[in-house]
């Protein structure tokens, strides 16, 4: 019981201080960055000073060091606090497909459309011109 | 006499009535007098403004919720615009500013084009004008005037509020000009080289000061927000990059049009949609739709206005160009591997990021329209926005060598080759001595790719040491900018890998290491400013040789009831060691303070980076060579 007590304050004293491993402390850091304050306007919980930001950051420190993988600790805060919560939104579903794809879909679909253009052109011998200026 | 300054606004909102009327039916004259008076009623108006806030004068309605006696003079001028109704009397003047200064500088030898890009302007303003004093007015008196004003927002009580609003309207507002050149160019019918070159210069004039504003909002938050952050893609941000992209995309695809006659309507195009996006950012901020320190006013009525505003002068434009746009085809011949085809490339991935942008910050609106709430942040844009932007990085050393045209890729290999060697230098740094990531090696290759590919650019053209002088200003600039995005990578991405974050809680005369520095807390203050108060620590930072003092604030303003963050920063010029001072604890008799301190590397080179594109901005104003003149 006690040893739980002790295990368990070892931890809360873990979330203000950084985790020894760097690599750890890295990963923590990073998902800092993508969970949302949920108190705050518009902040991660890495840049918020409110008291259930610090919480959160100390619990997702313990949860890095307790070993668990990323998308484990983003279902926990997921489950808590709901979708908001997420920075990096889930790119399941046809919502998160739509974001996530997009802009690629765009870029794909736009480089083809003028590749083509240009094939059709190509069929007119064009002399190259040495740019003197830009 | 706000009195006055409300009569004076009213005179040069028909004034701008009056220069849409005689702008769009074409006389140049009776246009350029009205945009001058238009800008001189509104400037002695503004003025009466600022003389409210500089004397307080609480029975200003704004002045009361946005001023107070103690606040220093500095924050009496500048909270004229820290406001939503003061900042919109700004964006009034500075859009009379571009119609007098179009008025008096345009000289395209096209009386009626002129007139008409006038008259344009004339209309956009009478439309900002409409909404200043129907929606947002200013100069509204209070019956029962209070003896004490409700201070401004603490966070925008800092010297940068009197410089980062201007600048960034000099830029919005700037595109509205270009807006009005795209307008009178399409009721002509006629995009070609003149206006090419017309247009170019004033999306210039927006451009440099856009991207300063930007950057000047992204220190300030760096510096006064505490969290040693540069960029958090906050919706506003977002709201400033997108005209920003729109803007850059522009400055490229002019290009084409002024020198080859081409693209024209692509072109024609995006001179339309940087303003559009311009509209579009205010709308965000000010509609209330968002939660931010810029979100003054959250008034869905006003939203709703910009929106109509937004959709009219959109619709009239793109209404405009779908008549216009298949008279706009044809150009000089090109290939698919030439200057034309690279540019080309760069304004499809412009558009794609800006799009991405737009997607990313409307997405959870749009989502919490059908009842899905959701948030879209940081590691959505850095996982779509940078590697589509990337794309476009590692392609311009390369590309930008292209001749009009057709152009040939003999040379593709060795550049392939330059580029692989560059990253396998950095990725070997990176397992070796530095302990950098692949991905931040591979960033600070392309930094350094960027920079040496500029540099090698400005040879190419010069050839021999005596031609580098030469060059012309635009040659010169376009190097700049471009070199300076590579130092603006190195920065970010040294940043981004390499900072070191810690919680110190110091005791008075303890010291604790962190990164290198030994972090002494001498002593803490309780001092007094004129409008605030606060615990200011005193910090001594050793490295090696180097000493640094810091003292770090936390002020509380008591007018406004809050408390702000004043970070220390020491800079080596390349380095940032930035301190936040925290909470203090009480814990058996003992005092602990604690700082939030970290270290910033290669952050200073963002900034240093932003300076040049300003300044290879800067450059291409300069007069280019004689036979430029005599080409056009």
């Amino acid at each position: 019981m006690i040893k739980a007590i002790l295990f368990s304050l070892i931890l809360a004293m873990q979330g203000t201080q950084p985790l020894d491993d760097p690599k750890e402390e890295a990963r923590a850091q990073d998902l800092m960055r993508e969970i949302r304050c949920v108190a705050c306007e518009n902040e991660p919980v890495s840049q918020s000073g409110s008291d259930i930001a610090r919480d959160m950051r100390a619990r997702i420190r313990t949860m890095v060091a307790e070993g668990k993988t990323n998308t484990e600790i983003r279902a926990w805060f997921v489950e808590r606090y709901g979708e908001f919560v997420l920075f990096r939104p889930d790119s399941e579903g046809i919502t998160g497909k739509l974001l996530w794809g997009l802009p690629f879909m765009v870029l794909l679909i736009g480089g083809g459309f003028l590749l083509m253009r240009s094939q059709s052109s190509k069929r007119t011998f064009v002399d190259p011109i040495d740019p003197e200026d830009a | 006499m706000i009195e006055l300054g409300h009569f004076l606004a009213f005179l040069a909102m028909t004034s701008s009535g009056g220069l849409a009327y005689v702008g769009l039916r074409g006389e140049r004259e009776m246009a350029g007098k009205l945009a001058i008076a238009g800008f001189i009623l509104m400037t002695v108006s503004f003025l009466i403004l600022i003389r409210s806030f500089l004397i307080s004068d609480f029975s200003v309605e704004l002045v009361a919720t946005n001023s107070h006696t103690e606040k220093p003079f500095i924050y009496k001028f500048a909270g004229t615009w820290g406001n939503h109704e003061g900042s919109m009397a700004l964006w009034c003047l500075v859009m009379f500013g571009f119609a007098a200064a179009g008025a008096w500088t345009l000289r395209t030898g096209r009386k009626v084009f002129e007139a008409r890009a006038l008259g344009v302007q004339g209309l956009l303003t009478l439309g900002a004008m409409a909404y200043l004093l129907f929606a947002s007015s200013p100069y509204t008196r209070l019956d029962n005037p209070p003896l004490q004003g409700s201070d401004l927002n603490p966070l925008l009580q800092d010297p940068a509020l009197a410089a980062h609003p201007p600048m960034l309207y000099l830029g919005y507002v700037g595109y509205s000009f270009v807006f009005a050149l795209a307008a009178a160019g399409l009721i002509e019918g006629r995009i070609d080289r003149i206006w090419a070159k017309t247009a170019r210069f004033w999306a210039m004039t927006a451009f440099v000061p856009l991207t300063a504003g930007i950057a000047l909002g992204s220190y300030w938050a760096y510096y006064e927000l505490g969290w040693g952050g540069w960029w958090f893609w906050d919706p506003v941000e977002n709201a400033s990059l997108m005209p920003w992209l729109i803007g850059a995309a522009f400055l490229h695809s002019v290009i084409v049009t002024e020198k080859r006659d081409s693209f024209r309507a692509w072109t024609v195009l995006l001179a339309v949609m940087a303003f559009c996006f311009s509209i579009l950012g205010a709308f965000l901020v000010r509609s209330g739709l968002l939660t931010s320190v810029h979100a003054f006013a959250v008034d869905p009525t006003r939203g709703t206005l910009l929106l109509i505003g937004l959709l009219a002068y959109g619709g009239f434009a793109l209404v405009l160009f779908l008549i216009r746009a298949p008279s706009l085809k044809g150009g000089s011949e090109h290939m698919l591997i030439s200057r034309e085809g690279a540019l080309m490339g760069n304004n499809l991935i412009f558009g794609v990021a800006t799009l991405t942008v737009l997607l990313g910050t409307m997405f959870p609106l749009i989502a919490e329209a059908f009842g899905q709430v959701m948030s879209v942040g940081e590691p959505y844009f850095n996982l779509t926005f940078t590697p589509i932007m990337v794309i476009a990085l590692v392609t311009l050393p390369v590309v930008q060598a292209w001749a009009w045209g057709r152009a040939d890729l003999k040379t593709l290999w060795k550049w392939a080759a330059g580029f692989v060697g560059i990253v396998v230098v950095f990725w070997l740094l990176g397992v070796g001595p530095l302990d950098i990531s692949l991905l931040a090696g591979f960033g600070f290759g392309l930094g350094v790719w960027l920079v040496g590919g500029a540099i090698w650019e400005i040879w190419r053209r010069a050839k021999t040491l005596q031609r580098l002088p030469k060059l012309p200003g635009r040659v010169w600039g376009m190097t700049l900018a471009h070199a300076g995005l590579g130092v603006f990578i190195i920065g970010a991405v040294g940043e981004t890998s390499l900072r070191q974050h810690q919680t110190l809680a110091l005791e008075q005369g303890q010291s604790l290491n962190m990164a290198g520095w030994t972090i002494t807390l001498d002593d803490v203050q309780a001092v007094e400013g004129p409008n605030w108060y606060a615990d200011r620590a005193f910090l001594t930072a050793k490295r090696g040789g180097t000493t640094a003092s810091l003292s770090p604030e936390k002020r509380i303003y008591p007018a406004a009831r809050m408390p702000t963050t004043e970070t220390a920063i020491y800079s080596s010029g390349l380095s940032d060691l930035y301190v936040a001072l925290g909470d203090s604890r009480r814990v058996d008799g003992v005092t602990r303070w604690t700082f939030e301190v970290f270290k910033k590397p290669l952050v200073d080179l963002i900034y240093w980076g932003v300076l040049l594109i300003c300044l290879g901005g800067l450059l291409c104003f300069m007069p280019g060579r004689k036979s430029a003149k005599k080409d056009l």
